[in-house]
């Protein structure tokens, strides 16, 4: 039987590196998707996800197992990623509301918009940034809507509310095939 | 958990790829990992383990310590062998110990610098004779007696009378209070129930 992640973790603090390296192997996938799909550029995904990982190093002292450790970690990496809008003069409140503009589709892309794979993966950029956002924590990290609410800081309401709008775009771009 | 998917959604999401990191970043997580396990901080956390007995032991140690040093203390200022600790006028270094007790005994006017000593071993006297449940009138005429000898005057008038509970409580109060004196066979006659 596999170690828990939260027992992982503590086994850390106390200096089991081990623990990490099982602990990192387990989450690096999703949490590196979780990421690259936030912020489209691969090389500012590899940025982000080192630092989030750093984050939790740094953080390991003061680590206590009040939720699940996948709550704790995609909540270091949310405010990570807010850091990263707010330094782009973006905040995932203002996208909230609005549809993000997104960027021109050039030709290639419009060609690659007549296959359905491509067709979604433009509809997910096209999401505002916390509805994508609550999206990818609950396909890609496995998070409820509580644990969503609590690793970006809303309200479960909000929460649901913004992964319902994603999903009904998201299918509506499927639908379309 | 509540589940919000869409199979649909969620088939199609799959089928975007399962990108992974470069090797070369996980190579640099895992070493930070590992080099900050190796320069562990200062735990946050109260000591595990066979450490766990340092703060009880601690905490144990300093109350220890500050309770020895509060009836060290209270002892010194009721013992009159450690009168020298007083702040009191150069005479009274002449007299025998007991009687400079007794001296300071006396209802005088307040000094004109604190002496918080000596206010502790007054009222740690006041204290005791209340504990003792003696009449506060005989513990009086003790402590206000000019002497030991005075005292034992008292005590023997005391007797003649027949009040003899209140002379043993005040024989018992002198006692505590000049434990060193040493009282004549003559007087002892006198103080001591017949």
């Amino acid at each position: 039987m596999e170690a828990p992640d939260e027992q992982l973790m503590l086994a850390y603090r106390d200096g089991n590196a081990g623990a990490f390296e099982t602990l990192y192997l387990r989450h690096r996938g999703r949490l590196f998707r979780f990421v690259l799909r936030s912020v489209k550029s691969r090389a500012t995904a590899e940025e982000l996800f080192q630092e989030i990982w750093m984050r939790v190093i740094e953080a390991r002292e003061r680590y206590v197992p009040q939720a699940r450790f996948t709550t704790w970690l995609y909540t270091i990496a949310h405010h990570r990623m807010v850091d990263h809008w707010r330094r782009r003069g973006l905040s995932l409140v203002e996208l909230d509301e609005q549809d993000a503009p997104g960027d021109a589709p050039d030709p290639a892309r419009q060609v690659e918009a007549r296959e359905a794979l491509a067709r979604f993966a433009q509809a997910l950029e096209a999401l505002p940034a916390a509805q994508r956002e609550a999206f990818l924590l609950h396909e890609e990290a496995d998070l409820s809507i509580a644990e969503i609410a609590a690793a970006t800081g809303c309200n479960p309401e909000a929460a649901k509310s913004r992964l319902r709008y994603a999903i009904a775009k998201l299918k509506a771009a499927v639908e379309d095939d | 958990m509540t589940d919000e998917r869409d199979p649909k959604v969620s088939q199609r999401y799959r089928e975007l790829g399962a990108e992974e990191p470069p090797t070369e970043l996980d190579a640099e997580i895992l070493a930070a990992s590992r080099r900050a396990a190796e320069t562990r901080l200062a735990p946050l956390v109260p000591p595990t383990g066979r450490r766990r007995w340092y703060f009880p032991v601690a905490a144990a140690a300093i109350i220890t310590l500050a309770v020895a040093v509060t009836v060290h203390v209270e002892r010194q200022q009721l013992d009159p062998g450690f009168s020298g600790l007083r702040s009191e006028p150069p005479e009274a270094k002449k007299d025998s110990a007991p009687q400079a007790e007794l001296r300071k005994a006396k209802p005088t006017k307040p000094p004109a610098t604190p002496q918080p000593l000596s206010r502790a071993a007054d009222a740690m006297q006041e204290r005791r004779s209340a504990e003792s449940g003696a009449p506060a009138r005989l513990l009086g005429q003790v402590a206000k007696a000019d002497s030991p000898e005075a005292a034992l005057e008292r005590i023997a008038e005391l007797r003649r009378q027949g009040r003899h509970d209140e002379a043993d409580k005040a024989l018992a109060e002198f006692r505590r209070r000049y434990p060193d004196y040493r009282i004549s066979e003559e007087m002892l006659k006198k103080v001591e129930k017949p």
